[in-house]
């Protein structure tokens, strides 16, 4: 039975984790840079979900809606600010991670000019733990693993099945190539970066749940750049798959080694596999951009 | 007014003249061919007229609408459609679904109706995957449908190229090249497909190609490139027994 609970609180945890880590891959599929705002960017989207309507005393669910529509439209900002003239004028990849460095740190700053260093606690949403032979799951795990599935799932189905998730998939492969088809390219990156911060708003609620809020929150979008690349960067499927590697991994850790050693042992691992497999486990379309 | 009107075009990179003084006026039915050795400019020529680089100078008109200075994705839609010299298929999707990306921007839903799975999603989706199969049997590889293209032939990828460009309901259709890598059965059925969709679309094609063989059968007019320049144009015959021409690029293949 330990090892059911074990399983379960760690796909609960990798639950979050994926919503993390597949928000940083479909940026990274699309244009081919790791996106360092989108931490601070769950930071910020979590508090404004905090301000705007957990601190009134609305719900669990208008919480998420107000922190998924901030997450998408600065994401779509930080796109036309940060990012657009580096993608028209083509140049080094390079600007693209200075660009987003310099984002995040505007994001996190506008975070601390509002709240200072203090910590901040979502109120309490949800009631006391299901017990069910012999394993208890907290009703805050189960309702994040439901509610992350379900985004999963609707993103899987827009990817796969949708015009818009075609025009993804093809602009991911070759940008002009798309756009000489007729395929509107900067549409298509535009809603790329609203999927992608919808995600880290979710994300960023779920965090603040777990975790309370604070200024830095957005550093534990490490374990989603850890997830992705164990996945396969860019690969949407590896990016889950990853995330929920790494949440079983990281409980089981803990009960073996405990918490304080556990980042030490999560780290060593994730070296070892990149020194054995450094495409990860589902990569293998960027090598040929490279 | 003709389909497709290029108007003395110009194109240089750094102290590359890569197009100079180009022009071409055409109608539906027609295949012009663009021949020259390489490095002529022939693909630059291409790229201008899709909208990949701007003119420096000149204008280009699809049906009477300037779209020199166009956003790409623009051009496509008001009817050019193109393949390329070096295969650049979407890697990764099928072949069905290389083909509806072409399809899609025609599609009539839009963010909501991929979000939510509407009605109209699925109407528009059966549409589009009716149209694409059809494309695809137009270019034979309707058996193909669920393959990757990297798995496929060189010449079928050719053709699943011809299909996607058709998806876009070109009124000029841009060949780079598509016999480059071809077997002479697999040229032969080629020259076939471009003959009998200039006949059943009766859309413009303009035709760069090495294979002199292809190019003199099946265009009605030939554009001679030289180091960035058009130095002969007119019907095959005409062309044949131009001294220039012969002296710049046929004298060295007849010795």
């Amino acid at each position: 039975m330990q090892i059911v609970q074990y399983l379960i609180n760690g796909i609960a945890l990798g639950s979050v984790y994926a919503l993390i880590s597949t928000g940083f891959s479909v940026i990274f599929n699309v244009l081919k840079f790791s996106n360092f705002s989108h931490g601070a960017l769950m930071t910020l989207s979590a508090f404004i979900g905090y301000f705007i309507a957990a601190a009134n005393g609305w719900g669990l669910v208008p919480t998420i809606l107000v922190a998924v529509v901030a997450g998408s439209l600065i994401a779509l900002l930080g796109e036309f600010v940060a990012f657009r003239r580096i993608l028209i004028r083509n140049t080094s990849p390079i600007y693209f991670f200075v660009s987003s460095i310099t984002l995040g740190t505007l994001y996190e700053g506008l975070v601390v000019l509002k709240v200072g260093a203090n910590f901040h606690n979502y109120p309490r949403f949800f009631g006391k733990p299901i017990k069910w032979a012999g394993i208890v799951i907290s009703q805050s795990d189960l309702i994040i693993l439901c509610i992350s599935a379900v985004a999963l799932i609707v993103l899987a189905f827009i990817i796969q099945k949708t015009r818009i998730g075609r025009a993804l998939r093809s602009v991911s492969f070759d940008r002009d190539t798309a756009s000489l088809m007729g395929i509107n390219v900067t549409r298509t990156i535009q809603f790329a970066f609203i999927v992608s911060g919808a995600l880290a708003g979710l994300a960023g609620v779920f965090l603040g749940i777990n975790y309370t809020l604070y200024p830095s929150l957005g550093s534990l979008v490490v374990k989603g750049f850890i997830a992705s690349v164990i996945g396969g960067l860019g690969s949407l499927p590896g990016a889950v798959i990853g995330a929920m590697l790494l949440g079983i991994v990281e409980t089981g850790l803990i009960s073996i080694v405990g918490s304080g050693y556990m980042p030490v042992f999560t780290f060593v691992i994730m070296l070892v596999f990149l020194l054995v497999r450094p495409r990860g486990i589902a990569g293998s379309n960027i090598q040929e951009k490279a | 007014m003709a389909t497709l009107k290029v108007e003395h075009i110009y194109k240089n990179f750094g102290g590359v003249k890569a197009i100079q003084d180009f022009s071409i006026e055409a109608n539906p039915g027609q295949i012009h061919g663009i021949i020259g050795p390489n490095g002529a400019g022939k693909t630059t020529i291409f790229n201008v007229i899709s909208g990949i680089y701007p003119a420096d100078e000149g204008s280009v008109y699809l049906d009477g609408k300037d779209v020199t200075r166009m956003e790409q994705h623009r051009i496509t839609l008001e009817g050019m459609g193109r393949t390329f010299q070096n295969i650049r298929l979407f890697k990764g999707l099928s072949v069905l679904d290389n083909v509806m990306c072409a399809f899609d921007p025609q599609s009539k839903y839009g963010v909501p109706g991929s979000l939510l799975p509407l009605g109209k999603r699925f109407a528009e989706e059966k549409r589009g995957r009716d149209i694409c199969m059809n494309f695809l049997k137009m270019v034979g590889l309707e058996d193909y449908a669920k393959e990757r293209p990297e798995n496929m032939s060189y010449g079928h990828q050719r053709r699943l190229e011809i299909a996607r460009a058709l998806t876009c309901r070109p009124k000029v259709l841009l060949l780079d090249e598509p016999a480059a890598g071809l077997n002479p059965v697999e040229v032969g059925e080629l020259t076939e497909l471009i003959q009998r969709l200039s006949k059943d679309i009766g859309f413009v094609i303009l035709l760069i190609e090495h294979r002199l063989e292809l190019v003199m059968n099946i265009s009605q007019f030939i554009h001679v490139q030289n180091f960035g320049k058009t130095i002969a144009v007119g019907t095959p015959a005409q062309v044949r027994s131009n001294p220039e021409v012969i002296e710049a690029y046929l004298g060295k293949e007849g010795g």
